[in-house]
């Protein structure tokens, strides 16, 4: 059953320096299952996922011949029906958690505004569901966690209360945009197993937007590479590392490994065809 | 006018001269978009221009009294704006006047913010004891309220214009020193700071190469600001008669002088009022709009 | 003789209500010509070592040395000649208001060294930059070019070693691959000393001859490059660290 559909979708910016097309075309349709998205930076991942919620701020503009989710025409939804489905239906989470939390609010009380101003819930079914939800994202302490600011917490932790927020009201779609790439590689592992864990309970649909292919690889169903704002390739997961696309290759050959030659590393040629 | 905005415009300058007008040529390009700070620049430019040309605009003496010609109300032929007490044309006081206020304006400009960011970066770069003495002094002349202490200031060394701005500048160095102290702290322990130390750079080049240049947006921005309550002051100490001397046509004496008539004979403190206004919105528009362009956190690209 | 010889070294910071003490105890030494790396998760004191070898942290007990000779407490243009370091961000180590010109100028002028043109516009070749970007502004360049001019920045005043913080971390992939790349080539042409950070086990092991493990600013192991290969590691924690990294990940 298809969750997301898009269809040819375009945002451009209108700069100082002329129009900047940062996605160009994209086309792609997603089920209940963990759809990576992957590029270097600057290749548009952001924009697309910021785009289905039509969360493009001017001078930026969207166009798509089709956006459609769960049967809803999101192109033609008007700003009110948006506000209902963000957070609600589908729910994003930032890069930077802390760019994200509000840095002069409790973290608790983040946690329980929209519950109780948007499903209307008291002060005590508010504070246990925030709780639980904490809990859910492997928080051990959580009623510490409760009456933390957010400069009090990790990063790791950080992003692990985003996450709980944004599941808090049980969303169809999550778009998670780079959401472990600030963390170490033990913690890295630890929020995307929670993350694996909670789709798979609650059958959500996902797109996991990183730069990191062997984690995609390792973590997702199916893999859209992205360049220059245009899909280039797009393949199951678990063939990743066969990528037949040079630009894929160029990606994956590049990265050192342990226990590697010490010739130097191949540099991916943007000078091919491909890459025009 | 295409290949000299084209050269403006170019990515890769061929040297520092083009690489500094490119980028003031971009904040142009931006201040240029905000409409109300265009009307604000207008304003400040027409003031200037005014000022310089004031013995050509004039239509009358600005001093010369002529007492037949007392409280003529505006649109009067010959006085537009009318005349005050001693039958001197508003309107060309008021465009000498412009003189006045620039010459404040421009020695404030050029004393109170150079002071504080001085003490501010000073305070902020070294930390320690010398943060704690300058912080201390600057607190104490930030509280006094403005207009007391230069009120204070001038009964002490006596009325008169230099006196005046004295006055003003010695008590409005202050904030610029902390918002330049502010500025200071947060650039200080950035790694760029931390390479040029590297590099074995004393604290004169630190602090005038590379943390005055990041403090500089926010005190012009600050300053173009404060202009209206400059002007503002020199125009109460105008009127309080500790300011500018009759008969100089300055603002602020000028509405004290007509105050006497102010519900007979409106005009007399209206148009100087007017005057004072529109000046002060001038610089306060432009102030609003440089925080756009100049602010180092907007112009990331 | 090591060139560079910790002993001992920890580093205390003054924080507002208690003192962090970031560097416990550590000990390392490199030798000349050795790329050096040390590992570990985010806060195990690993910048910190580099600044206090720059005196930009304060040290609270140990030593180190250069050469044999302690580095003396204010660090002088003699240790600027000799050592010089590229920091983590690019988008944060260049000052946004000066050119890329003025950015590698400034420490030709700090020492008084002759030929500041023929010098700026080697250094940006030597970096694989076009000499068209000299007038730039760091925000006209993107994050792997201005990590170029960082490090040329860093190689103006010819120093012996050159510390780098996680020099590629804030870089995509493929312009970490140039980057770790030309770092190579110019430590062979020029004979450089590297002790360098990165909380990616692959970049060390490619770039470095012998690692540090870092853990809590304690140093936890010290391995040699064939060791890490062969998962010859004695600490759980440096075990942890190696099972965790992202091309083990896919190994299975
Ligand atoms: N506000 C904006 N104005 C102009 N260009 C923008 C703006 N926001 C993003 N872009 C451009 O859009 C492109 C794609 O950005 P983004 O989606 O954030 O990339 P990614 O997330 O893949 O790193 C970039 O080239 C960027 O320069
Ligand atoms: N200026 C400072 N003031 C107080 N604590 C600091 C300062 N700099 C670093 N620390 C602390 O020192 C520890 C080590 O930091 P750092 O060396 O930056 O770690 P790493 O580079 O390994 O990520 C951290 O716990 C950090 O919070
Ligand atoms: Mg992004
Ligand atoms: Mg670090």
């Amino acid at each position: 059953m298809t969750l997301l559909s898009v269809e040819n979708l375009h945002v451009t910016f209108d700069t100082e320096a002329g129009v900047v097309e940062a996605v160009r075309g994209v086309s792609f349709a997603l089920g209940r299952e963990r759809l990576g998205i992957v590029g270097e930076s600057g290749s548009g991942k952001t924009q697309t996922g910021r785009a289905v919620l039509r969360l493009i701020r001017p001078p930026g503009r969207i166009r798509a011949d089709r956006m459609v989710f769960d049967g809803q025409d999101l192109m033609a939804a008007g700003e009110r029906d948006m506000r209902a489905l963000r957070g609600r239906r589908i729910a994003m989470v930032m890069q930077d958690p802390k760019y994200s939390l509000n840095p002069v609010m409790r973290v608790g009380h983040q946690l329980m505004e929209g519950l109780r101003q948007r499903d209307g819930l008291s002060r005590r079914d508010a504070h246990a569901k925030a709780v639980e939800a904490l809990a859910a994202v492997q928080i051990r302490d959580p009623a510490r966690v409760m009456e933390a600011w957010p400069h009090e917490l990790s990063g790791g932790m950080g992003q692990r209360v985003m996450i709980a927020m944004m599941l808090i009201p049980n969303p169809d779609l999550l778009i998670a945009d780079e959401p472990t790439s600030a963390l170490d590689v033990t913690v890295q592992a630890e929020v995307l197993s929670i993350l694996d864990n909670l789709v798979r309970t609650r059958g959500m649909g996902l797109i996991f937007i990183s730069h990191d292919l062997r984690l995609v690889a390792r973590f997702c169903d199916r893999v859209l590479v992205m360049f220059k704002g245009r899909i280039v390739e797009e393949l199951p997961a678990r063939n990743l590392m066969q990528a037949q696309h040079p630009y894929t290759r160029g990606l994956l050959d590049c990265l050192p490994r342990i226990g590697g030659p010490r010739t130097p590393l191949p540099a991916l040629d943007r000078t091919a065809d491909w890459a025009r | 006018m295409s290949t000299l905005t084209d050269w403006l415009r170019d990515p890769s300058p061929a040297s520092r001269r083009q690489a500094r007008l490119g980028q003031a040529y971009l904040s142009w390009l931006r201040l240029k978009n905000n409409r109300l700070a265009v009307i604000g620049l207008g304003i400040v430019l027409a003031l200037v221009i005014v000022a310089i040309f004031a013995p050509v605009l004039a239509p009358h003496d600005p001093i010369t009294q002529d007492l037949r010609a007392r409280l003529l109300p505006p649109l009067t032929a010959g006085h537009p704006l009318g005349t005050d007490d001693f039958g001197r044309d508003i309107l060309s006081r008021l465009i000498v006047g412009s003189r006045i206020t620039l010459y404040i304006i421009l020695l404030v400009a050029v004393t109170a913010p150079v002071f504080g960011l001085l003490v501010g970066t000073v305070a902020g770069y070294f930390g320690g004891w010398i943060d704690e003495v300058l912080m201390r002094i600057t607190d104490i002349f930030l509280a006094f309220p403005k207009l007391i202490l230069a009120l204070a200031l001038v009964a002490v060394m006596g009325p008169g214009i230099i006196n005046a701005v004295l006055a003003i500048a010695v008590t409005s160095w202050p904030p610029y020193a902390r918002v330049a102290r502010a500025e200071t702290l947060t650039v200080r322990s950035s790694d760029y700071i931390a390479a040029v130390r590297l590099q074995g750079a004393g604290a004169v080049r630190i602090i005038w190469g590379h943390i005055m240049p990041m403090c500089l947006p926010s005190v012009i921005i600050r300053v173009t600001l404060d202009m209206a309550g400059v002007i503002l002051i020199a125009a109460g100490l105008g009127f309080l008669g500790l300011g500018v001397q009759p008969p100089m046509p300055e603002w602020g004496a000028m509405i004290s002088a007509g105050r006497k008539y102010l519900f007979e004979q409106w005009w007399v403190a209206t148009m100087p009022g007017l005057a004072i206004f529109t000046v002060s919105l001038g610089f306060n528009l432009l102030g609003d709009g440089l925080r756009d362009v100049l602010d180092p956190r907007n112009s990331g690209k | 003789m090591a060139l560079i010889e910790i002993d001992d070294l920890s580093v205390t910071f003054a924080a507002r209500h208690r003192e962090v003490q970031a560097v416990r105890n550590v000990s390392l030494a490199v030798d000349a010509r050795e790329s050096f790396g040390l590992v570990g998760e985010s806060g195990s004191g690993k910048s910190t070592i580099l600044r206090a070898i720059c005196g930009l942290a304060p040290i609270s007990g140990g030593t180190i040395r250069i050469a044999g000779q302690p580095v003396p407490t204010r660090r002088g243009p003699g240790f600027s000649r000799r050592v010089q370091m590229v920091f983590q961000d690019p988008y944060a180590s260049l000052h946004p208001r000066h050119t890329i010109d003025r950015t590698l100028s400034e420490p030709l002028a700090i020492h008084g060294l002759p030929d500041t043109d023929a010098r700026v516009v080697r250094a940006l070749t030597d970096v694989g930059l076009p000499p068209a970007f000299r007038f730039r502004f760091p925000h006209q360049l993107s994050g792997g070019q201005r990590q170029r001019v960082a490090i040329a920045r860093a190689l103006m005043l010819e120093p012996e070693i050159l510390l780098l913080d996680e020099p590629t971390s804030a870089l995509d992939a493929s312009v970490q691959a140039e980057t770790l790349n030309l770092l190579n080539r110019l430590r062979a042409e020029r004979g450089l000393t590297f002790l360098m950070v990165s909380h990616d086990l692959a970049v060390i092991d490619h770039m470095c001859d012998r690692i540090l493990v870092m853990q809590h600013g304690a140093a936890v192991e010290e391995l040699p490059r064939e060791a890490l290969a062969k998962a010859q590691m004695k600490t759980d924690y440096a075990r942890s660290l190696f099972a965790a990294s992202a091309d083990r990940l896919l190994g299975a």
